[in-house]
């Protein structure tokens, strides 16, 4: 079977594994939040020391989280392309050539986002790389347990996500083999345009279709024969609770967002002091 | 003590299209002994399956009742405690797992029925040990055999602690290494466990080492008797598009012969010694 990474997850064990699950989204969800607030050079340092340094205590090698850019480089090129010569902001310099024009606000502007997004994606990627799919929905189902108030079945919505989650290298496995049985009999599914090969594509799809329902279907028989809704209050084996280690990731994870927020606020951006001793050094 | 009890069962899947509804099963009677195992044969369409589904309230027979200790399946406040009672493995251990963690997968069932964590972990681990898998508890199932698969697939089912387990063609899907397997892990809860176990299948090996076989066909019960005495009927077989094992078949041809052995030899170990015996007398 082909061995889908949904989010890459890494089976080793280490303290980032094993903190709370649930505080590991909150984390990244403020980590999120907090890449908004980064205001220099200095600060993006920061943000990459943290975040490698989470990687060496995680034992996930560094190049994997770099590997999760790849998917979206070309997207950041975009990004940095059109900021860098549709910066709308106050310019010192400008230099023109044809339509273009650049400035050094633009750069900077430019490299700031590309930093921005880069971090952003290294980031989050961290979260998926230390928890594995079933402790993600589990700790959804435990962040969301207010919703239950406003009558949302937040229990049922987990199962479903963990259901399609567990579902998924299935579904891959059998669209391969439908793909090859396809190809067998003579379908041609790599040439001709965009259009045609979309087309060549439905005597895949369908069955694809038509077996995800059988399977349902089964499933569904499984979850009843299981005793599924037997009882209104379902229970849960595994409990998660918070540990001395979630409190030191906490303080941890503190500290480093009040840095960033004071280099923003209180220092004004540590950049232009690192520039000015830089120049002061030179002479 | 009788575990179920069928009484002129019919049920008729609806009509589709331009095909009249044809009642699947069709005016079944039958009890099942508490620790009995019963295998189920039948070709394809002689409505074993939906039997099965029967047993547990899947279905509800349109006509007749099914009593699982003394509870009729048609009863809605009680149908958890006929599904907790009868457990149900299906055809394709890939379709009956909710988790991609082992343990949590077990665990679903009691989960469901709001034990204690105290008592789901009790479940967990007993059920995991029934089947010889407890190593894997936290691995995940994706890359385990078939075999493997479905005996999680029993122990998912054994966690809600069934006293009848019925298997839908649990080992078709399997191959002989895994079937052996999974045929072992039934045989020692039917033994050890005095659980009672219902299999439906195809493989006549398998049906020889039940003690009562009840063969389907076009909805109704042709036979119901032991495994030897249904397949020392032979050729009659045929009618219900059934093959006798080997074993049985060459038992048959030597005593045809004029051998000595005994018609209800039902492994080859049997028949080897009844070889050597009626050679020995020679």
């Amino acid at each position: 079977m082909r061995d889908v990474a949904f989010g890459q997850y890494y089976p080793v064990s280490s303290p980032v594994h094993r903190l709370d699950p649930r505080l590991k989204i909150i984390f990244t969800v403020l980590y999120i939040v907090t890449m908004f607030f980064v205001a220099s050079y200095f600060g993006y340092a920061l943000v990459l020391i943290f975040l490698l340094s989470v990687c060496g205590v995680a034992h996930v090698p560094p190049k994997a989280m770099f590997k999760s850019i790849k998917g979206v480089i070309i997207l950041l090129m975009i990004t940095a392309v059109l900021n860098l010569f549709f910066y709308a902001g106050e310019t010192s310099v400008e230099w023109t050539w044809w339509i273009f024009t650049v400035s050094p606000e633009a750069i900077d502007f430019a490299l700031k986002m590309m930093f921005r997004l880069i971090l952003l994606i290294m980031g989050t990627t961290i979260l998926t790389f230390t928890t594995g799919t079933s402790e993600l929905t589990d700790a959804i189902e435990s962040l969301f347990k207010p919703l239950n108030l406003i009558k949302i079945p937040v229990r049922d919505i987990a199962l479903i996500m963990s259901i399609a989650l567990r579902f998924i290298p299935g579904l891959i496995e059998e669209t391969d083999k439908i793909m090859m049985a396809q190809k067998a009999r003579g379908a041609d599914m790599e040439s001709g345009n965009v259009f045609k090969r979309i087309k060549a594509m439905l005597p895949v799809i369908i069955p694809v279709f038509v077996s995800a329902f059988r399977k349902a279907d089964e499933l569904a028989d499984a979850l009843d024969a299981r005793c599924y809704q037997a009882s209104p209050k379902r229970t849960k084996m595994k409990k998660m609770s918070f540990a001395w280690r979630d409190l030191v990731a906490f303080l941890i994870f503190a500290a480093f967002v009040t840095i960033i927020f004071l280099d923003k606020y209180l220092w004004g951006g540590l950049d232009k002091y690192i520039v000015e001793a830089f120049n002061a050094l030179i002479g | 003590m009788t575990a179920i009890k069928l009484e002129n069962v019919c049920y008729a899947y609806e009509a589709d299209g331009d095909k009249a509804a044809v009642n699947a099963v069709d005016g079944v009677s039958l009890e099942i002994e508490e620790g009995a195992f019963v295998a189920v044969v039948g070709h394809n369409g002689s409505g074993k399956s939906t039997l099965a589904r029967l047993l547990n309230g899947l279905l509800l027979p349109d006509k007749g009742s099914v009593t699982v200790f003394g509870t009729d399946t048609r009863d809605e406040k009680n149908i958890y405690n006929v599904r907790s009672s009868v457990g149900m493995v299906f055809q394709n251990p890939d379709n009956q797992m909710v988790a991609s963690v082992v343990e949590d997968d077990i665990a679903f069932g009691p989960e469901n029925l709001g034990l204690q964590r105290e008592e789901i972990i009790r479940r967990v681990d007993w059920a995991l040990e029934q089947v010889g898998m407890s190593e894997y508890r936290k691995s995940t199932p994706f890359r385990m055999s078939g075999g493997q698969k479905q005996r999680l697939a029993i122990a998912g089912v054994l966690a809600i602690r069934p006293k009848v387990l019925v298997l839908d063609e649990s080992t078709a899907m399997l191959d002989p290494k895994g079937r052996r397997e999974v045929m072992d892990v039934i045989h020692a809860l039917n033994k050890r466990e005095k659980m009672s176990v219902i299999h439906i299948t195809h493989y006549m090996e398998e049906v020889l080492e039940a003690d009562r076989v009840i063969v389907m066909d076009g909805g109704r019960i042709a036979l119901d008797d032991a495994p030897h005495a249904v397949f020392a009927r032979g050729a009659e077989l045929k009618k219900f598009r059934l093959a006798p094992p080997a074993v049985t078949l060459i038992a048959d041809a030597l005593a045809e012969c004029g051998a000595d052995i005994p018609r209800s030899v039902t492994t080859e170990e049997e028949l080897e010694e009844a070889i050597c015996r009626s050679l020995s007398k020679d």
